[in-house]
């Protein structure tokens, strides 16, 4: 295992994100914390946003590919609520509005805060231009809907968090997730409620255990919002 | 990767000397995993000597911590489960929800006792529970109707929930070593915080000012001197990223909303409880 200088390793990301910049519009976006030295982002075909490997120690700091991750399921929540509260269903009850207008705000802060904590290092930093995410597989015409769609969304949150906070090695990212998780574990509980009073747990297991997920498992859950194909090449298994 | 992680953690952490009895040593080594304590006690005496992890909170003390915690709930629910009829109101999601908590509860008990004793530790005593604060009489309650006024109850549910998420969080950074047990806290947490949303969203519906989530807007159900240290620090208006630079919210694209910065910033991050606190919690309803 070689393990270039660390000015090397600075040069070579900061030269690699410049590339993906450049061929963003046409091709290739790469979540931060790429794996290779020497990544060749494809010129041509599907978009392709690779995840990078977690566990590289040679070029990649797992807490900023962590972070990134958990930045784009932020921006997701964070498009969702966003277009659900500038064009809510015509059914909602009262105190529903309040609600969804709570969890667009927490999700903003969210994406924001990882944002700001990720620095140079967010993985969209030189895209041209944001992802525009699809919610066309919901129903966002009837408050039944919105909240089956928030429920997804949250349970897939959780479950994210909670399968891939070992991979930081940073306590301070760890705490900060930490205090995030729980959040959007108080929204799962909320959207099922909402939908069926006394469901706040059902996905919990039969050991007490809230869900966890794998990223490549979360991957799978979240592709259809994503204009783009994700790539689960560097993903950890284990 | 463990070893770069343990790296990691001892090149971030202060001149603590390393203190660390024998029994204790034992116990860590036989999880199969180890800590960065563990690691600096097996190094050559040189090494050993080098910075060891800040504090004193090993995973063994987390996880008897969180056994202490599951084990109070769990007993205040069987309490109130115990009481009679007409003590829960005619909504029978309502007690049904108690009941999965409880459960849930139990189940931590087992994984968190099966933890501590398959690594060669031993799960302290069960300590005796008295829920209206008047450590079995011995002082005036403040607690005193609370298995008999289900808002009561409610409140001191609320209370202990909350505290449970808080408290988990305050434990993750200690088990940062493992990846398993890690993972296990934190799926053991948002169950917590899931029943923590259930309760306030059970008071909100019976006309309490509160929201699934603690915020600046819920009307405080403390009592001061005695459980106020639960929502200790919770409404917190700033948060920091590593180095401890403070974000600047209020420059940031999070929405214009007249409360965002005092009352949404507050309420997207929950905040932790510290070992002391959450002992300090404990205190107030075991004798």
């Amino acid at each position: 295992m070689h393990t270039p200088s660390s000015p090397a390793r600075m040069l070579a990301r900061r030269s690699f994100f410049r590339v993906a910049g450049a061929g963003a519009a046409a091709s290739a976006l790469v979540l931060a914390g790429c794996g290779k030295d020497d990544p060749e982002p494809t010129v041509a075909g599907t978009p392709t946003l690779t995840l990078g490997s977690f566990v590289t120690t040679t070029s990649s700091d797992p807490n900023i590919t962590v972070l990134n991750y958990a930045y784009l399921l932020e921006q997701i929540e964070a498009a969702f609520y966003d277009k659900v509260v500038a064009t809510p269903p015509a059914d909602l009850q009262p105190g529903e509005l309040a609600y969804l207008t709570d969890l667009r705000d927490h999700e903003l802060i969210h994406r924001e805060y990882l944002k700001y904590a990720l620095g140079t290092s967010a993985y969209d930093n030189s895209l041209s231009a944001p992802l525009v995410f699809n919610f066309s597989t919901f129903t966002l015409t009837t408050r039944t809907g919105v909240w089956t769609a928030a429920r997804q969304l949250e349970e897939i949150g959780v479950a994210a968090y909670n399968g891939a906070a070992k991979y930081l090695t940073s306590a301070e990212h760890l705490n900060a997730l930490g205090k995030i998780v729980s959040v959007e574990a108080r929204h799962a509980a909320l959207a099922r409620e909402v939908l069926q009073p006394g469901s706040f747990a059902d996905n919990v297991g039969t050991t007490g255990l809230d869900d966890a997920k794998t990223p490549a498992q979360i991957v799978a859950l979240i592709q259809p919002f994503v204009p783009v194909v994700i790539s689960t090449a560097n993903l950890p298994t284990t | 990767m463990y070893l770069l992680k343990l790296l990691a953690e001892l090149a971030t952490t202060d001149t603590t000397p390393l203190e660390q009895s024998a029994p204790r040593r034992a116990a860590l080594e036989s999880l199969g995993r180890f800590s960065a304590k563990t690691l600096a006690a097996a190094l050559p005496l040189g090494l050993a000597a080098l910075p060891t992890q800040a504090g004193t909170t090993t995973i063994l003390d987390s996880l008897t911590l969180a056994l202490q915690l599951e084990r109070l709930q769990e007993a205040f629910y069987a309490r109130a489960l115990a009481a009679p009829a007409g003590f829960f109101p005619a909504d029978a999601t309502i007690r049904a929800s108690i009941v999965t908590m409880q459960r849930h509860q139990q189940q931590h008990i087992t994984l968190l006792t099966d933890a501590i004793t398959n690594s060669g530790g031993t799960a302290p005593a069960r300590p005796n529970y008295d829920f209206t604060g008047s450590r079995n009489g011995t002082q005036p309650a403040f607690f005193a109707s609370v298995f008999s006024n289900f808002d009561d109850f409610l409140r001191l549910a609320q209370l202990l929930e909350d505290a449970g998420v808080r408290a988990y969080k305050g434990q993750v950074e200690a088990l940062i070593s493992n990846d398993f047990i890690l993972q296990t806290a934190l799926q053991m947490h948002s169950t917590e915080a899931r029943h923590a949303a259930r309760i306030r969203i059970i008071r909100q519906k019976r006309a309490a000012v509160v929201k699934p989530w603690p915020s600046p807007a819920d009307a405080s159900i403390t009592v001061a001197g005695k459980t106020d240290i639960v929502y200790s620090g919770e409404n917190a208006l700033e948060q920091s990223v590593p180095g401890y630079r403070p974000v600047p919210f209020r420059l940031l694209p999070i929405g214009s909303g007249a409360n965002i910065l005092t009352q949404g910033v507050p309420e997207a991050f929950d905040e932790l409880l510290n070992t002391a606190q959450a002992s300090t919690l404990l205190g107030l309803f075991t004798y």
